[in-house]
């Protein structure tokens, strides 16, 4: 039994391993691209290690063009815009989940309807109408557009959310005296963070990935995202400046594996308060 | 209380968008000329800011602000500021898709505002890819892209292969010998390890279309008003003989059928291609910066079927319609296409480039960087008779480049492949012919 009990905790292992290599072989290579001279990328004979560490690539990067200003652009969007959909998905998934109407199936369904259009398709009109406010070639603009791009997914989420909570656990604050606020905030909201936390990490990574609304609606090199200016070391025929595209995406993904960790331990903060309050 | 939180509320929107509006006509008058660019390599995008800087400091009161675009994404950005009009002032793009955009109505025509000095200096084959029967011309062609064959000199050495000539340049038949002779198991064990060449065919529509020319093929005909394709026997010769190379020589390595050009140097470099077949003249630049130290390697002139002509797209310098300062923006390309500047762009994108006062210049007749054989070709450059069908851009993508794949792979023959791009062709091009687009 122990034999068993051990070489199946053994294979479990193992697959975990292999799992984590599979994912991690991408990043490892990028990293080890990123630390290769030119000619050693294009040796013919590729090696996982660098021979010869050179920190070319990144000096390339951080002089020759703006990787730390659209990665500061990309931020802010991603942020501002994370918060936005979070400030209006929220509220509205918990109006569409406790105050019953003939309308929020319908609105359900729109939302859905909604995620098929493709890019292009909207993005000539979503264009013009940007433009008749002033709002192409402006962050601001660009962050809207994302807040209405990832609003509905957000509240799908959010939806079914909240839907899972128990009513009874909020008509138990209220009967021990508690207001609605008092409902949202203190019993809905510590329940309500892992899947914010997921939410708002959907958001985020949706906006910081974001390459063609970024691209069309930015004119000024000066307010170019991460995803353009990483666009901009490919080349003709699938060519591309591997060296300096492998430094400038490895400091690309810095904030994402901050922003990661940091959302790793709200998430699970979150979700232990949630079960200990409610 | 209520009605007044409202009115107060509609009140600050329209004040915030006129305030908006109005800032964005204040802005409009002192605009600068909108410029983008599709180098992408360093010292391209290097020499390309060099320029707008020196005219922006020559020109305080019209200035030019560099935009780099990206070659991925430039059909989607551009037909979105077309449809929109937000459109740049002028922008870098290639001859085989402005002159789909010019058909559209989306150019100004350039003819009335090119220079005679211009006019005379860049190549006749240069013009002829950029201009309508009509006579309107969709963008200034800069710089040439054209297919070399790069060998590898070591390899050639060892197997006693003299290279061609521009004098006496190679037939199809030489190259396969040539092939068949450098292929080799090097170490034994029953596998090749060194094949006689690598062609990128992974997307080879641009490669089959230029070379069938020198076989006296060109797959579009035109009948009457309109494009239809033919692929007869000239074309098959082409494509029999490339199936022949990879499956009965296998001197092609099979590693060309998913492979691009670019993604063909590596092992070029490591000696596992003794020659790269179709690559673009641009390719010399991997080579010159970053080949292994002790590398030698040159350019064989055009290989000759039944002639050596190939056939020829250009890079290209375009004013959309809609842009409102079409004089000051020619200006601009006046300039920037200047002998000296054009001679400075086609030397840091490694391309011929399109003026006959350039490639009078030392630099482009150098045999340091095979300048003086890759030149040699603008004198066998041919303009496809696909150029101004409607639909050439969608047909490559849809048509050719997939049924060529699976015949390179070797699903299918060369007649099921000629057979599927007539009838897939004619399906696609007869959707244009509906629209009543005419070149």
């Amino acid at each position: 039994m122990n034999v068993k009990k051990y070489l199946s905790k053994a294979t479990i292992h193992f697959l975990i391993i292999v799992y984590i290599v599979f994912l991690l072989f991408p990043l490892v290579w990028v990293v080890s691209s990123s630390l290769k001279s030119t000619p050693e990328i294009y040796s013919g004979s590729p090696t996982i290690l660098p021979q010869q560490i050179t920190f070319d690539h990144y000096i390339s990067v951080i002089e020759g063009q703006q990787v730390f200003l659209t990665m500061w652009n990309s931020v802010i969007v991603g942020i501002v815009s994370t918060i936005l959909v979070l400030l209006i998905a929220v509220p509205s998934a918990y109006a569409m989940v406790r105050y019953k109407s003939i309308i929020n199936s319908g609105i359900l369904g729109w939302i859905l309807v909604s995620q098929i259009f493709p890019v292009i398709l909207v993005m000539i009109p979503l264009y013009v109408l940007l433009r008749y406010m002033g709002l192409t070639d402006s962050l601001v603009g660009l962050t809207l557009i994302y807040v209405v791009w990832s609003l509905p997914f957000v509240l799908w989420m959010m939806h079914g959310y909240v839907k899972s909570i128990p009513i009874e656990l909020e008509e138990a604050a209220v009967i021990d005296g508690a207001n609605r606020a008092q409902v949202i905030f203190k019993v809905l909201m510590p329940l309500l963070l892992p899947a914010i936390g997921a939410s708002a990490l959907f958001a985020f990574i949706s906006a910081w990935n974001e390459f063609f609304f970024a691209f069309v609606l930015m004119k000024s090199p000066a307010l170019a995202t991460l995803q353009v200016e990483l666009a901009r070391y490919t080349g003709m025929e699938g060519q591309a400046r591997t060296g300096p595209l492998a430094a400038a995406s490895v400091i690309a993904t810095i904030p994402s594996i901050i922003l990661f960790v940091f959302m790793r331990k709200w998430l699970t903060t979150g979700l232990v308060s949630g079960a200990l309050k409610g | 209380m209520k009605r007044n939180l409202i009115i107060l509320f509609f009140f600050v929107i329209v004040s915030v968008v006129i305030f908006l509006m109005t800032r964005e006509e204040k802005e409009k008058k002192n605009l600068p000329l909108r410029f983008v660019s599709l180098a992408w390599q360093e010292r391209s995008i290097a020499t390309n800011l060099s320029i707008v800087k020196e005219w922006n400091d020559q020109h305080p009161d019209l200035q030019v602000e560099y935009i780099q675009g990206t070659w991925n994404s430039a059909h989607d950005y551009l037909i979105t500021a077309f449809e929109t009009g937000d459109v740049p002032d002028i922008f870098h793009y290639e001859s085989s898709v402005i002159i789909d955009y010019a058909m559209r109505g989306y150019l100004t025509d350039l003819a009335p505002y090119i220079t005679t000095e211009m006019k005379n200096d860049i190549l006749d084959v240069a013009w002829a890819t950029v201009t309508r029967p009509n006579g309107e011309v969709g963008g200034i062609p800069f710089l040439i892209e054209s297919l070399v064959v790069l060998y590898n000199k070591s390899l050639f050495d060892e197997a006693g292969i003299v290279p061609p000539t521009i004098e006496k340049p190679w037939t199809w038949d030489d190259l396969r010998k040539a092939a068949i002779t450098l292929t080799k198991d090097t170490d034994g064990n029953n596998v090749i390890d060194q094949y006689g060449a690598g062609i990128g065919l992974r997307n080879s529509a641009n490669i089959i279309m230029n070379t069938s020319i020198s076989f006296g093929g060109s797959f579009f005909r035109k009948e009457g008003d309109h494009f239809i394709v033919k692929v007869k026997d000239e074309e098959k010769k082409l494509l029999q003989t490339i199936v022949d190379m990879i499956y009965k020589d296998k001197s092609v390595s099979p590693a060309s059928i998913g492979e691009s050009g670019a993604g063909m140097i590596p092992g070029f470099f490591s000696g596992k291609y003794a020659m790269l077949v179709g690559i673009g003249s641009w390719g010399r630049q991997q080579l010159v910066e970053n080949a292994p130290k002790d590398f030698k390697w040159g350019v064989m002139p055009p290989l000759k079927a039944k002639t050596q002509m190939y056939g020829v797209s250009t890079q290209t310098l375009s004013i959309p319609k809609k842009s409102k300062r079409t004089k000051e923006a020619m200006m601009y390309i006046d300039y920037m296409l200047s002998s000296t500047n054009t001679a400075r762009l086609a030397l840091d994108d490694w391309m011929i480039p399109s003026r006959k006062s350039c490639l009078e210049m030392p630099e482009f007749k150098d045999t340091i960087g095979s300048w003086d054989i890759t030149c040699s070709a603008v004198n066998t450059l041919g303009v496809g008779s696909w150029l101004g069908a409607p639909g050439y851009v969608e047909w490559k993508s849809r048509v050719a480049n997939p049924v060529l794949q699976e015949l390179f792979a070797g699903r299918l023959t060369v007649d099921e492949a000629a057979k599927r791009i007539e009838r897939e062709s004619n399906i696609v091009l007869s959707r244009y012919k509906k629209r009543g687009e005419v070149w």
